[in-house]
């Protein structure tokens, strides 16, 4: 890659970042709601934790950071390929593709901006929780692991969603998919470990990959440093990934061509 | 037809260019084969209503768009095999100034640089001339959200010149301004084409066309219907309209002077209008003859034919007062 090219994809990248920074109505609620959950599911089933089957934990709130980790990284992503789906819409896009700047870097940009973004949340939420009782049992390792699976979950979830963006063109399309994203959330164990669900339920948890992703994070926090969390954290994410970014750079590639 | 293509020097040439939109029976050809040719250094008008060509055919010259059919060179390079040079080459303002609103026209400005891969060190000064030479030095550091129509266009202006492009292509670029900003958008326009730009602009202003193209073409229906300098588009449609105010009590003398100079045209009460058939030259001998016959003249005004005139003439309808 050329200094020039490198130098594109950092500028795109700051404006993405920047994008987000300067909409309190886009970053309030994906910080603010995840806690919000954490709260009431702290105060009203913390004595869940005693129910036969629950995971070994200190308290509630050990428990649930994990859900909200991936829930306010899921919800922020859709930030980014909604902003995409609007460079569409507004024209910025086709500003772009008139620069001599590789066509990659309109996705680039907005997925780096996606990742700054999870990073940043996952750190939000640990420090937020921290005075309130929250402890990472696999300590500053298995946070910095936790840091870099928020950083990788916000990249699966969107190029998932960029490839959405980028075939409809449709911002609204993309924000459409939001109660898609709540479903998947719920009939995960985001919020209930999956030990203690029964029937249906429980066989949608165990099909659902956001329970997979939840459960790296939970374990992390209320287990000690292993390598198996480290990976499911880190490799889940990724897998999803590396699929999401196939879909997009094909979506991308035929929008480009389409034109 | 290749030949043509080769062999010529101008900055923005097009053969047959074609886009259609669709296949088969719900097939829309919304470019039909446009010639196209804009010498060096002038400024080229596009005119046609809204929905004629004028964007896709510019959205192919500028590869945003492919062609489905005929060719087009700018700058020297095609534009469907040589896409990055005509890119390197041309700045482009789209209709609807697409500018992000949470950025400031500064931050867009060094944006765009880096996207052309300006050297570094230039960027702060070129942002800096750029915003002076807009109008929006004062703005600069302000986000886009909280401009106003006119100076969006100006912002979207200087992007498109942040590489010193030698061919500008402005698509509608004052639609929706007021009188004030297009005003001043135009002077910008000249200033620009007097440094030696060249620009083919598209618009739905005949005024506009009027004012600022050396040369225009009218489109309709994705067909260029007409094409020439406005001056000899107008003269083409015919004799231009002399009005003459003269007393009441001579009005009858003055109508058999002015029969002699050309057919009479209906106009308002109080005043006569003969189409002149030998054009402005015509004027002084009208003169003459009316002073000859010992009529007063309290008026007289000449009006050429306008680009309407042009347009109706090239399409059977009327531009202006269409929606």
């Amino acid at each position: 890659m050329s200094t020039a090219t490198a130098q594109q994809l950092v500028a795109l990248s700051k404006r993405s970042v920047q994008s987000i920074l300067r909409q309190p109505s886009v970053v309030v609620p994906s910080m603010v709601f995840p806690l919000f959950f954490v709260a009431l599911g702290t105060s009203s089933f913390g004595r869940a934790i005693s129910i036969p089957g629950f995971p070994v934990v200190d308290s509630f709130l050990d428990f649930a950071l994990a859900g909200s980790v991936v829930q306010g990284v899921l919800f922020g992503s859709i930030t980014s390929a909604t902003a995409l789906a609007t460079d569409i819409e507004t024209g910025f896009f086709d500003r772009l593709l008139l620069t001599p700047s590789p066509r990659v870097g309109i996705l680039v940009g907005r997925l780096a901006g996606a990742m700054v973004y999870g990073f940043a949340q996952t750190v939000f939420f640990v420090v937020v929780l921290l005075p309130f009782g929250l402890s990472i049992k696999s300590g500053v390792l298995g946070l910095i692991a936790m840091m870099v699976g928020g950083l990788l979950t916000a990249l699966a979830v969107g190029a998932v969603m960029s490839a959405m963006a980028l075939r409809t063109g449709s911002s609204e399309a993309v924000q459409g998919s939001f109660p898609l994203l709540f479903v998947l959330l719920f009939f995960s164990s985001a919020f209930f470990p999956r030990q203690t669900m029964d029937g249906i339920y429980r066989r949608i948890a165990d099909l659902n990959p956001v329970s997979y992703l939840v459960e790296g994070f939970r374990s992390l926090t209320i287990g000690d440093l292993s390598t198996v969390a480290v990976a499911q954290t880190i490799a889940i994410p990724a897998a999803i990934a590396v699929g999401g970014l196939g879909i997009s750079m094909r979506s991308l590639r035929r929008r480009v061509a389409a034109s | 037809m290749t030949t043509l293509l080769s062999d010529t020097s101008a900055p923005i040439v097009a053969v047959g260019l074609e886009r259609t939109f669709g296949s088969g029976e719900r097939a829309i050809r919304a470019v039909d084969g446009v010639d196209l040719s804009v010498e060096p250094g002038e400024i080229f008008g596009f005119l046609g209503p809204n929905g004629a060509g004028k964007s896709t055919t510019v959205r192919m010259l500028t590869t945003l768009l492919r062609p489905t059919g005929g060719s087009a060179k700018v700058a020297g390079f095609d534009v469907a095999t040589q896409s990055d040079e005509v890119r390197r080459s041309i700045g482009v303002a789209l209709q609807d100034a697409a500018i992000d609103p949470l950025m400031t026209g500064a931050e867009l400005l060094h944006l765009q640089a880096v996207l052309y891969g300006l050297p570094k060190a230039d960027h702060t000064a070129r942002v800096g001339e750029l915003l002076e030479r807009v109008g929006l030095s004062a703005a600069g550091d302000r986000r886009v959200g909280t401009y106003s129509g006119g100076m969006r266009r100006r912002l979207d202006l200087a992007l498109a010149l942040i590489h010193e492009p030698s061919v500008l292509f402005l698509d509608e670029p004052t639609t929706g301004l007021d009188p004030m900003s297009r005003m001043a958008l135009w002077d910008e326009i000249r200033r620009l084409n007097n440094d030696g730009t060249t620009v083919l602009l598209t618009t739905q202003y005949l005024e506009e066309a009027d004012q600022l193209a050396d040369r225009v073409a009218i489109i309709d229906h994705g067909r260029i219907v007409s094409r020439g300098r406005p001056d000899e588009l107008k003269a083409a449609v015919g004799a231009p309209t002399l009005f003459v105010a003269v007393d009441p009590a001579q009005v009858n003398t003055a109508s058999e002077v002015l029969t002699r100079f050309g057919e009479l045209r209906p106009t308002a009460e109080g005043t006569l209008g003969v189409g002149l058939a030998e054009g402005a030259a015509g004027v002084s001998a009208v003169v003459r003859a009316l002073d000859d016959a010992g009529i007063g003249v309290h008026h007289l005004e000449l009006n050429a034919p306008s680009l309407d005139d042009v347009f109706a003439d090239a399409t059977g309808h009327r531009l202006e007062g269409a929606s």
